[in-house]
């Protein structure tokens, strides 16, 4: 078969930047790296054919260089580029500016990019084709125009409360605000309109009724340049913490196979009439009353795919490079989703970050001394890092995706507990206390504690490192005691680094005196290596 | 938040009587070190008969606890992974509860003239900080006798991220209240806000706006 392409670039960095590199080299293409000084030496970079330096290590200065990332691929002879996620992946002008330049961009059109990327545009067209969106307004909101406070008013009282100001240009959490009274809602569209324009330069802002507790479902699509689009899978995304994924899984947990069709359809009439191309995910609400809410769209590839990768049999990065090479849509695409809505295997995904989570996940950045993956069948491992690296403050602190796959959720619960237990690592705090504790929790392993708002409700990260701190206290102060009393009582100075217990020839006697066996041995090694 | 104190943990009372010698002070140093984290003190057990751990065999000795007899002990599988084995939380006979720990290599804290070791454990990264007892109790009796004027001397506060500094929002000499914003660092796209552990006035500034810090890098210095 021939590859869509010679030779491509990869707009990222990191795992996902390795990730892409991989498919490119099983397609047969040549694949180019850009880096920023802060990832001179990483492993994206070493795995690719080429690299092109961008700049210093601020991301302003390196990887969201439309220009630099651009001229790259230009002089390095590259025919497309494949964004990754975060970054530019979803910046309608990058992919323009990419077409622009005559290369492929890997990836949505820049029209479906825009007009996907506007929530309110996409819940529009979203009700235009009959797919339900979360129940809230569908035109930006006034924002400190008190002439035009009754309407908003009326309209908020329409939504009912609580409600959420949310920003239309963007997610992740900033510009949304939380509203529990009419009174409080001039402030919380000044105070999100704000936020909203710092983080996406666009400060229009939107309600949005506030369904509680709701699971996070979003469903994988595929499209090609006839106009087809397909549902590859569903995945349940729910374990969050202020608004940021920790766990992922496919399919969703409890759903029957008429909810699944309902689902996978809804996603791809909403694709159809977006035009969408190439990999997009859309995102749904599903309440306790098992209605799904539409909420947005993703024009990109997700940090989570893998674990659709796993269930649906396919490699979609791979299916990203040859339908943006102008293929249609491939048989092995077209049979996964067939088979969509009767999944018959299980697959969780765990991402660990150089985040401490018993300080509120702050960003944990060091040296790695230790790093250990786990193995066996049906673990993968999607990182980037190895011993020896410094984790950048400047990035994103995820580090290392686990995903496990198994015949079942609970097949898979096991392979992912035994996973963890293999997981090794040093020199940094990671989110890998989070995650085993999870695996512990009832709710999670029954998934009947599956939402939103769940990892807030039940996770006590000094609690749980405090029964770390003491058994780590107990089995250092163990071995300290046993390499000083190998050294003798208050004599020999303690050795440093080499455990002593292979050379431990006995215990001293309690008056401090040295039994004869151990004074023969010192005068044996005085006798071998003399000062 | 992103600052380690020096070390003014809850310390166990200094007992009167004679230190076995053989006592270790246990503790958490280095930068995993939170607020409250405890200090506990190992002796080994009385009987000298079977004490040490041996590769692969687990020490049927009961070492002491803080005074006490605790059937804790451990198995070492090499320099770097060894097993915990202590009596279940629940009391109930014959139950134990098992934890596997990784080592890393013993570093020197030269400011305090400690052993820091790093052990991970379920995924924890803690730095446990390794003194003899008896070494512990006189760099506290010298503490506690050391002056009435401040608060045990002068408080080095070290970065424990690194990051780049954005704002010093004090000077040499300047009075400082507990709790008073003095340096804000940014790491992680986050902007991190240093405030002064107690109060006193600021005798010296390591740093300047601009500058890139690494962990361990002395920030402020107030006494």
């Amino acid at each position: 078969m021939t590859p869509p392409f010679s030779r491509i670039l990869v707009a990222n960095r990191g795992e996902i930047a390795l990730r892409i590199i991989r498919a490119a080299h099983e397609l047969g293409m040549q694949a180019v790296a850009v880096y920023s000084d802060a990832d001179a030496t990483a492993a994206h970079v070493r795995a690719a054919d080429a690299a092109v330096r961008l700049g210093p290590a601020a991301p302003a200065d390196s990887y969201l260089r439309i220009d630099a990332v651009v001229a790259a691929a230009l002089e390095s002879g590259a025919e497309a580029v494949h964004p990754g996620y975060g970054f530019l992946s979803e910046r309608a002008a990058f992919a323009q500016a990419v077409a622009d330049a005559g290369l492929v961009f890997v990836g949505p059109s820049p029209t479906a990019i825009a007009a996907l990327g506007d929530k309110l545009a996409a819940r529009r067209t979203a009700r235009a084709v009959g797919v339900p969106h979360v129940p809230g307004t569908l035109e930006p909101a006034p924002v400190d125009r008190p002439d035009q406070l009754e309407g908003v008013l009326a309209a908020a009282e329409a939504v009912g409360f609580p409600l959420l100001v949310k920003a239309a240009a963007g997610g992740g959490g900033r510009g949304m605000r939380r509203v529990v009274a009419a009174d409080e809602l001039p402030a919380a569209l000044i105070a999100g309109s704000r936020e909203a324009a710092a983080a996406f330069g666009d400060g229009s802002v939107y309600l949005e009724r506030e369904i509680m507790p709701a699971r996070h479902i979003e469903v994988q699509l595929l499209g090609d340049a006839t106009g087809q689009v397909i549902a590859l899978g569903e995945r349940d995304c729910s374990t969050q913490r202020r608004h940021q994924k920790l766990i992922e899984e496919a399919p969703a947990p409890g759903l029957s196979e008429i909810e699944r069709r309902r689902l996978h359809a809804m996603a791809v009439r909403l694709g159809v009439a977006a035009g969408l191309q190439n990999a997009a995910t859309v995102e749904f609400l599903y309440d306790r009353d098992g209605n799904f809410w539409f909420l947005e769209v993703n024009t990109r590839l997700q940090v989570e795919h893998p674990v659709t990768e796993l269930v649906a049999g396919l490699d979609i990065v791979a299916e990203q490079f040859r339908l943006a090479g102008g293929a249609p849509l491939s048989q092995g695409a077209l049979a996964a989703a067939e088979r969509a809505a009767r999944p018959t295997s299980h697959a969780i995904e765990v991402r660990i970050s150089a985040e401490d989570p018993a300080r509120v996940f702050a960003p944990a950045p060091g040296r790695i001394t230790r790093w250990a993956m786990p193995a066996g069948p049906g673990v993968r491992v999607d990182t980037a890092v190895e011993v020896g690296d410094r984790i950048p403050a400047e990035y994103d602190p995820l580090i290392c995706k686990l995903i496990v796959h198994a015949a079942d959720r609970p097949a898979a619960l096991r392979r992912l507990r035994r996973a963890l237990d293999e997981t090794e690592i040093g020199g940094i705090q990671t989110t890998l206390p989070f995650h085993r504790a999870m695996l512990g929790e009832p709710g999670f392993r029954d998934a009947s504690g599956l939402s939103t708002t769940w990892v807030d409700a039940h996770w006590d990260g000094p609690a749980s490192r405090a029964r770390a701190v003491r058994v780590a206290a107990l089995a250092a102060g163990l071995a300290e005691l046993g390499e000083t009393a190998a050294g003798g009582p208050g004599g020999t100075p303690p050795r440093t680094g080499q455990d002593d217990a292979r050379h431990a020839s006995g215990p001293p006697s309690r008056d401090g005196s040295v039994p004869a066996w151990r004074a023969a041995g010192r005068a044996l090694a005085a006798d071998r290596w003399p000062r | 938040m992103i600052a380690g104190p020096t070390r003014e943990a809850g310390d166990p009372a200094v007992p009167d009587g004679p230190i076995d010698p053989g006592a270790v002070r246990v503790g958490v140093g280095g930068p995993s070190r939170l607020e409250g984290d405890p200090a506990i003190t190992l002796s080994p057990a009385p009987d000298p008969a079977t004490r040490l751990p041996q590769d692969g065999a687990a020490s049927p000795a009961l070492p002491l606890v803080d005074g006490v007899a605790t059937a804790v002990s451990l198995e070492r599988f090499g320099d770097v992974r060894a097993r915990l084995t202590e009596p279940a939380a629940d009391g109930s006979a014959g139950r134990v509860v098992r934890t596997d720990v990784l080592f890393g290599p013993i570093r020197i804290d030269r400011a305090r003239g400690t052993r820091l070791r790093e052990v991970v454990v379920d995924g924890w990264r803690i730095d446990v900080e390794l003194e003899s007892e008896r070494r512990a109790i006189l760099r506290e009796r010298a503490r506690r006798g050391a002056g009435t004027a401040s608060l045990g001397g002068p408080v080095e506060i070290r970065a424990i991220i690194p990051g780049r500094v954005v704002a010093v929002s004090v000077a040499v000499g300047d009075s400082v209240e507990a709790g008073q914003q003095v340096l804000v660092v940014e790491a992680m796209k986050m902007q991190n806000e240093l405030r002064a552990p107690r109060e006193g006035s600021v005798e010296r500034i390591g740093v300047a706006v601009g500058d890139t810090i690494e962990v361990g890098d002395l920030l402020i210095v107030i006494h």
